[in-house]
This record gives C-alpha cells, sequence and structure tokens, in this order.
C-alpha cells in the first residue's frame, strides 16, 4: 500500500485536467519524498500552475489519484468527502505568486487567524508560533503592520509565514518571486533555501532556473501538459538529455 | 414668534415618524440587499434572471407608485383588507410605508453590493480555502468587511438620499415631517415651514454625513 508509506508526502499519479476543449494537464505522475525540495519549470502555458492549484485543492482534476500525507484526496477522478478534504488542507501550505494576504488584517493577524478559527488554537499559542515565524523572516518588527506598508519582498515573507504557521507536512510555492523585482527576490529565495537546510518538503514551480539548480534535489521539466524530462537538479540543468528541455535551457 | 414656535412643534412631531421610516428601512434593506444580490450572482440562471428583473423593475418604476401599489395593492387587487392591523405602535399605513421602502432600497443596495463583491479578487477566496476556512468564515471574516469599506462611499449615497425620500411617504398620509411642514404651510399661509423642514432634514443629513464620513476613516488604515 504505498498510501501508508511514510516517506511519500505527495503521490500523484495519472492525472488528467482540460479546461473544456482544452487539455492542460495530460497524464501527470510524480512523487515527493518528505524532505525533498522538487523544483518544477517549463514554458508559461505548460501546465505548471495547473499542476500545483490541483495539488492544493484549487482545482478539481478529471481523473487520476492524488495522495497528500497519505491521505488520498482523489483517486480515478473521484473526491474525497468535505471533512477529509479540510484535513488534507491542514496538511500542506501554499504561497502564491501575488502573495494573495488579507489586506484588513494585521501581519499578525494574517499568520494567526488560521491557527486560532480553524485549527482551534489559543491566541497565546498562535502569537507564539508567529512571533517565532517573524524573527525567522527577519519581520518580528513588522507584526502590527498591515500588507500595505510592507515591500513585496516583505509580503512575500509574511505569506510564507502564514503558510508555515500551521505546520504543514509539504509547502507548495506557485513562482514566489515573479512579481519581484530582482533586489527583493534574493531575500524570499533565501528564506526558502533556509526552509530548505531544514529539511521542508517543497514543491517549488519557479522561473529561477540558478535558483531551482541550487536548492532543488530534483526538477521536472513540464511543456504541453506532461513531464518531459526529470532528474537530480544539478544534472537536469547543466546537462539535458531531451531536445525540447535543451532548447528551454539555452533561453537562460 | 408664536407661529415659529407651534411649527416647531408640529414638526417635531413628525420627526418621529420620519426617524422611523428611516430606521426601519436600514435595518430591513441592507440584510434583503444583501440577499438580493446573492440571488442576482447565483450561477441558477433562472434564479439570477428572477433577482435581475427584480432589480429592474424596482429601480425602474417610482417609489411613490410602489407606495401606493404595496398600500392599496392587497384591497383592490385580492380584496384583502389589512386596514385594522397594528403591530406594536404601528399601523398599516406605516408598514406598508416600511415594506415599499424596504423593497425599494434592496434593489440598490444590491447592485451596489454585487458590484463591491466582484470586485474582489480570486486570490482572496483561494488563500482562505487552503488556510481551511469554511465558506462562511471566508465570507465575514475575509471578504464582507473588505467589501463594506469599498461600497460605503455609495452606500453613504443612498443612505443620505433615504432620508430626503421619507418625505414620500405623504402619499399614505404618514404624519412624518414633510406631511407636517405642508398642512403647517397652507394653514399658515407661509413658506416657513418648507423652511424649518428644509432645516430639519438638511441637519438630519449633516450629521449622518460627520458619522459615515468617521467610519470612512476608520476603515483607512489599509488600501
Amino acid at each position: 500500500m504505498p498510501d501508508t508509506n511514510k516517506d511519500i508526502v505527495l503521490e500523484i499519479s495519472e492525472i488528467y485536467k482540460s479546461f473544456g476543449d482544452l487539455k492542460v494537464l495530460k497524464g501527470i505522475s510524480m512523487q515527493v519524498e518528505r524532505g525533498e525540495v522538487v523544483a518544477v519549470i517549463g514554458p508559461s502555458g505548460g501546465g505548471k500552475s495547473t499542476l500545483l492549484r490541483c495539488a492544493t485543492t484549487l482545482e478539481k482534476v478529471d481523473t487520476g489519484r492524488i495522495v497528500i500525507g497519505g491521505d488520498v484526496l482523489c483517486d480515478n477522478g473521484s473526491y474525497c468527502g468535505k471533512k477529509q478534504e479540510k484535513e488534507i488542507r491542514s496538511k500542506f501550505g501554499l504561497v502564491f505568486q501575488n502573495f494573495n494576504l488579507f489586506p484588513h488584517f494585521s501581519v499578525r493577524r494574517n499568520i494567526t487567524e488560521a491557527l486560532i478559527h480553524v485549527h482551534n488554537k489559543s491566541r497565546e499559542e498562535a502569537d507564539k508560533i508567529c512571533d517565532a515565524l517573524l524573527k525567522k523572516m527577519e519581520l518580528a518588527e513588522k507584526a502590527d503592520a498591515y500588507p500595505c506598508n510592507l515591500s513585496g519582498g516583505q509580503q512575500q515573507r509574511v505569506s510564507i509565514a502564514r503558510a508555515l504557521a500551521t505546520n504543514p507536512e509539504i509547502i507548495f510555492f506557485d513562482e514566489p518571486t515573479s512579481a519581484l523585482d530582482p533586489e527583493l527576490t534574493k531575500g524570499v529565495l533565501t528564506v526558502i533555501k533556509e526552509l530548505a537546510k531544514e529539511k521542508m518538503t517543497m514543491v517549488i514551480v519557479t522561473h529561477e532556473m540558478s535558483f531551482a539548480r541550487d536548492v532543488a534535489d530534483r526538477i521536472i521539466f513540464m511543456d504541453g501538459g506532461v513531464i518531459v524530462e526529470e532528474g537530480p537538479a544539478y544534472d537536469l540543468v547543466t546537462n539535458p538529455k531531451q531536445e525540447r528541455t535543451k532548447a528551454f535551457l539555452s533561453d537562460y | 414668534m408664536q407661529a415659529l414656535q407651534s411649527t416647531l412643534i408640529q414638526l417635531a412631531q413628525g420627526l418621529k415618524f420620519t426617524f422611523g421610516i428611516f430606521f426601519f428601512t436600514l435595518i430591513f434593506s441592507i440584510p434583503l440587499g444583501l440577499l438580493v444580490s446573492r440571488g442576482r450572482m447565483s450561477k441558477i440562471k433562472i434564479v439570477s434572471l428572477i433577482f435581475q428583473l427584480y432589480i429592474s423593475v424596482l429601480r425602474g418604476t417610482p417609489l411613490m407608485l410602489q407606495l401606493l401599489l404595496v398600500y392599496f395593492g392587497p384591497y383592490y387587487i385580492f380584496g384583502v383588507n389589512l386596514g385594522s392591523i397594528q403591530i406594536g405602535p404601528f399601523n398599516y399605513r406605516f408598514i406598508a410605508t416600511i415594506i415599499a421602502f424596504s423593497l425599494n432600497y434592496a434593489a440598490y443596495f444590491a447592485e451596489i453590493f454585487r458590484g463591491g463583491i466582484q470586485s474582489m479578487s480570486k486570490g482572496q477566496y483561494e488563500a482562505a480555502t487552503v488556510l481551511g476556512f469554511s465558506k462562511i468564515q471566508t465570507y465575514f471574516k475575509i471578504i464582507l468587511p473588505q467589501v463594506i469599506k469599498r461600497v460605503l462611499p455609495s452606500v453613504s449615497n443612498e443612505i443620505i438620499t433615504l432620508v430626503k425620500d421619507t418625505s414620500l411617504a405623504q402619499v399614505l398620509s404618514v404624519t412624518e415631517m414633510f406631511t407636517k411642514a405642508s398642512a403647517a404651510a397652507s394653514a399658515q399661509v407661509s413658506v416657513v415651514p418648507f423652511v424649518v423642514a428644509g432645516a430639519f432634514y438638511y441637519a438630519m443629513n449633516l450629521i449622518i454625513e460627520t458619522i459615515l464620513n468617521r467610519v470612512e476613516k476608520s476603515m483607512s488604515y489599509y488600501s
């Protein structure tokens, strides 16, 4: 039973997804082990974001199987019940390209609100978790600030803290630096590298090729709704096997 | 001087009905407006169409006509006499006024709320979803507070208009302030009661404006 295999945090097999006539995912399978960092690269429109959105319950697959942290989200395209889905949502975190912080909440409340009202933690507990995370993100003094008063890089670090707060088994990043200028990108990438060192399980959709090479254990190259090539990060970037991968990487 | 004093007393007596219409209309039309806006945004085509029609008709016909229809309709159309109905201190004249005003204002509020809700980015819903918030939590904690900030200027407009629209209740002989002013003006053969009534309406709106400005300011800590 692969479900009970403790080492696999994310298991995706043979998922298909179409929007109307447009086939976006054509049979994607991948596994992520605990502590592993997997980068997903590829041209825009290749299905990277859709894959991430399917894995994070924001889109429903047509067929295929998704298992997160041992809980089956869907099998053969039929989904688990609402209760299980909620349980699964507490097992992963998602960091969006454009942060999606709640603008009317302070930084602290952005991080603690779900802890208190979804995970039933006390305010004191939630505050403690929040303070520790903000310190880690070097934003300790921003707890009472509002998102609109932060730089893009700071906002993204708050959203990483928000995703980490519930102590998820895996974190997904959807192009976490695409909305940032190079200067601000650095701070966010440093934080993600830090998490990688701590053996946080992560799946990162990114366009930052050198970052993917340095931080990821494995890279998956996607195009046209399929996985064209995958392998150890360094090998794939420096010595791609497939023509399509070579062509894509030569642009970087 | 005596005339002015008696005018003031008479208008002040009408003021309680003016306040009453204003207050109850707000209490009923805002939640009703929220419901109508949800219906209007329903994914079920027929439901959406029904609410679209509701909004269209209520906004497209005179409020005065709607007042008369609600008051006389039950008797003229169905032969049902509601004239003797009394809920607490409120007779059917007053109740019909509140019903017509609430139905009418709900249509305007619904469109304002729809604009506000539809201006929210999808990302706010998605962030709330993956954090595990339920649909109800998402609506009341994340969406509604932001929508309120966005719609407040338009809602303020409607609230101020409502203060002045209360004078339309005159057609149902509700003895609100304007009815009193008209009576006093013709009794005294003077425009003074109208001027005094105008001053009352303006004072009311000045207070409302001040309060709404404060509320708006209290939400300006984020953008």
